[in-house]
């Protein structure tokens, strides 16, 4: 069984995110940390369950991404993928999911995957798009925000419970090969092992650099970016941190809340 | 290729809460180039959802089949796909959840559309509209042009206000049947079940002392257990990761996949102010975020802002109520 894992880099949110002079992208400077999107974290550690639980199952991690982004999938082996695919694309700015995915897409069809895995969306830009994009351009039916699955080899099916907006979930089959995007909470992602980062260490990333594709489709152009419009102003508690901690019991007091 | 079609939520027949608000972002989309606005409403028997958006005025197009028991999204898509194959709207419009932002991923794929997502307003220029939603957790706007030809568009829940029913104004809508029973598809739900009613009662709390990933660890959470005893009727709540990290058990969870609370005092600590987390405190009286990052998105609903450490304000905070009130 062979299972793809799409995983992204994402700037650490909690960076100083500042927007470049043009307007068109967030200035990216040696203060922005990246790391994996945490989704995909949960996406690579379900492939490596599988791996674990059944035999005869290889995991390939991919991204999509400039060179930095060859440390996710450094990680992604150290974590147990067996390969790991970087298709280089350096073009900075909004990405278009659509993009992503035909890109994605162009690898995976050519390698006859089982099951793909992507998170259920990607922290930075929140589109959760990628995944269902490309099980469109694979041809495959796809699941979304996955809490639970079990694969049945038998009959090459997949039970998985997809989590809904409100607390609802919904148990649903779906025939092998296909699509899943992992929500969080699916299990817990391991640390690497020794024998694993050694193994990461030596590993060669197949690197892939797409040709200038002539796209049969049409994406959105971001036009620009800004700081978002404050709608309510909040009162800013000031002082020291005993001052501070004093101030809102007062004020929690003069609203009879306590 | 002209008008809007809009995509309604609906699961087990019952509306989504923020369903017909898609009905108020396409009147304002249609009153930029008159188009036409159809509805489109899916389930296994939805009469009277379709004939409450008819009575709001719009033409609705009702897709019954057993297999909308449960959400289908792949069926929802097969049969939207065959009626923009008639109908060639300009704009097809869904709610972002998961099964819209899946449905609308797929049209857009199929169909070649640019897919625009999670929508929170637009603007209208020469070429067109200009779409803005946000970017790391609200602390960045992007606004994304889909350009001139056909596009798909999901809006945020909550974006836009849900019409008021006035069927005086307006002319009752046509509604039309469709068939799926020729459309297969692959996607079988079996099941479904809800957790929303659980143990931990937070929507009766007064006060919701609520912890984000910024407490740290588990070994810190007696903290919020400390500061949430000392209201009358206090509660803990919690953000996602909170829940997945096995820090606390998912009957905390508050937002989309959570619960909704609207307490007299909401005290978020340590929580960034993800969109999918404020969807389900944001109706709360009065919001004091604590949070040691000034830019963090929280701040920007909240009544009070505490820019400070938990790990030092949190025991600071409880020191000085002992010594104030017992
Ligand atoms: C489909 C879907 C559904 C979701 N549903 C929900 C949902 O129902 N509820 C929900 O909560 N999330 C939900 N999420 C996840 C959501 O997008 C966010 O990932 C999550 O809310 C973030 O949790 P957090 O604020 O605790 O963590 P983070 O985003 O990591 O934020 C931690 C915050 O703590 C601050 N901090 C760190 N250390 C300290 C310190 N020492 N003192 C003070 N502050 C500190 C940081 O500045 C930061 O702002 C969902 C996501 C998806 C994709
Ligand atoms: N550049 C990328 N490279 C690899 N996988 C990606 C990339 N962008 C998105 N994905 C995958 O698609 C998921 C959803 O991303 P998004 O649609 O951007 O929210 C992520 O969790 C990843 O698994």
């Amino acid at each position: 069984m062979r299972i793809l894992v799409c995983v992204k880099q994402v700037p650490d949110i909690e960076s100083p995110l500042s927007i470049d002079e043009d307007s068109l992208w967030i200035l990216e400077d040696d203060r922005i940390a990246f790391r994996m999107n945490r989704y995909d974290e949960f996406a690579l550690e379900e492939a490596v369950l599988i791996r674990e639980s059944l035999v005869d199952v290889t995991v390939d991690a991919i991204t999509v991404g400039p060179s930095r982004a060859a440390s996710v999938l450094k990680k992604s082996l150290e974590r147990g993928a067996v390969n790991a695919i970087h298709i280089v694309c350096e073009t900075p700015g909004y990405c278009p999911p659509a993009l992503t995915a035909s890109l994605l897409a162009d690898y995976a069809r050519n390698n006859c995957y089982d099951l793909i895995l992507t998170g259920v969306m990607a922290e930075d830009d929140m589109q959760c798009q990628v995944g269902p994009l490309l099980a469109a351009r694979l041809g495959l039916p796809c699941a979304v925000s996955v809490v639970r699955e079990s694969i049945s080899l038998a009959g090459r099916t997949i039970t998985v419970e997809c989590e809904m907006e409100g607390g609802v979930a919904e148990t649903v089959i779906l025939p092998l090969p296909c699509l899943l995007t992992i929500q969080s909470g699916i299990n817990r992602p391991r640390y690497p092992s020794l024998s694993n980062v050694l193994r990461a260490k030596e590993q060669e990333l197949l690197r892939i650099f797409p040709e200038g594709n002539a796209a049969t489709f049409s994406i959105e152009k971001a036009l620009s970016l800004s700081y978002p419009v404050k709608s309510t102003h909040g009162t800013i508690i000031e002082g020291s941190t005993e001052e501070k901690a004093e101030k809102l019991l007062t004020l929690l007091h003069e609203k009879s809340l306590l | 290729m002209q008008g809007i079609l809009i995509v309604i939520d609906t699961i087990d027949n019952r509306l989504q809460s923020s369903a017909f608000e898609l009905l108020t972002f396409a009147t304002t989309l249609a009153s930029f180039d008159s188009a036409p606005i159809s509805v489109v409403i899916a389930g296994d028997s939805i009469g009277e959802t379709a004939d409450r958006a008819a009575l709001l005025g719009f033409n609705v197009i009702v897709i019954e089949d057993g297999r909308f028991r449960f959400p289908n999204p792949d069926l929802l898509f097969r049969c939207i796909r065959s009626i923009i194959e008639s109908e060639a709207p300009k704009y097809i419009c869904f709610h972002h959840t998961m099964r819209g932002c899946q449905t609308a991923a797929t049209l857009s794929a199929l169909t070649g559309a640019p897919c625009i997502t999670a929508i929170e307003s637009f603007t209208v220029t020469s070429a067109g509209p200009l779409f803005t939603r946000s970017l790391f957790n609200g602390k960045i706007n992007i606004n994304l042009s889909p350009g001139t030809g056909p596009a798909v568009l999901t809006v945020l829940p909550g974006a836009y206000p849900a019409p008021e029913a006035d069927v005086a104004i307006h002319k009752r809508g046509k509604v039309n049947h469709m068939q799926a029973n020729r459309i297969e598809s692959p996607y079988l739900p079996v099941s479904m079940t809800d957790s929303s009613a659980g143990a931990v009662r937070l929507e009766d709390a007064d006060v919701i002392v609520s912890t984000g990933q910024g407490i740290g660890s588990k070994e810190h959470l007696y903290l919020i257990h400390a500061v949430a005893s000392i209201f009358p009727n206090g509660a803990v709540g919690a953000s996602r990761i909170v829940c997945d990290r096995k820090w606390l058990p998912y009957g905390h969870q508050v937002g989309v996949t959570g619960k909704t609370v609207a307490p007299k005092l909401y005290l978020a600590c340590g929580i960034s102010g993800a969109q999918q987390h404020i969807a389900g405190m944001k109706g709360s009286q009065m919001i004091v975020a604590i949070n040691r990052d000034p830019k963090a998105a929280i701040f920007d609903i909240s009544d009070y802002i505490i820019v400070e450490d938990l790990s030092k304000f949190l025991p600071a905070l409880l020191q000085k109520y002992n010594d104030i009130y017992s």
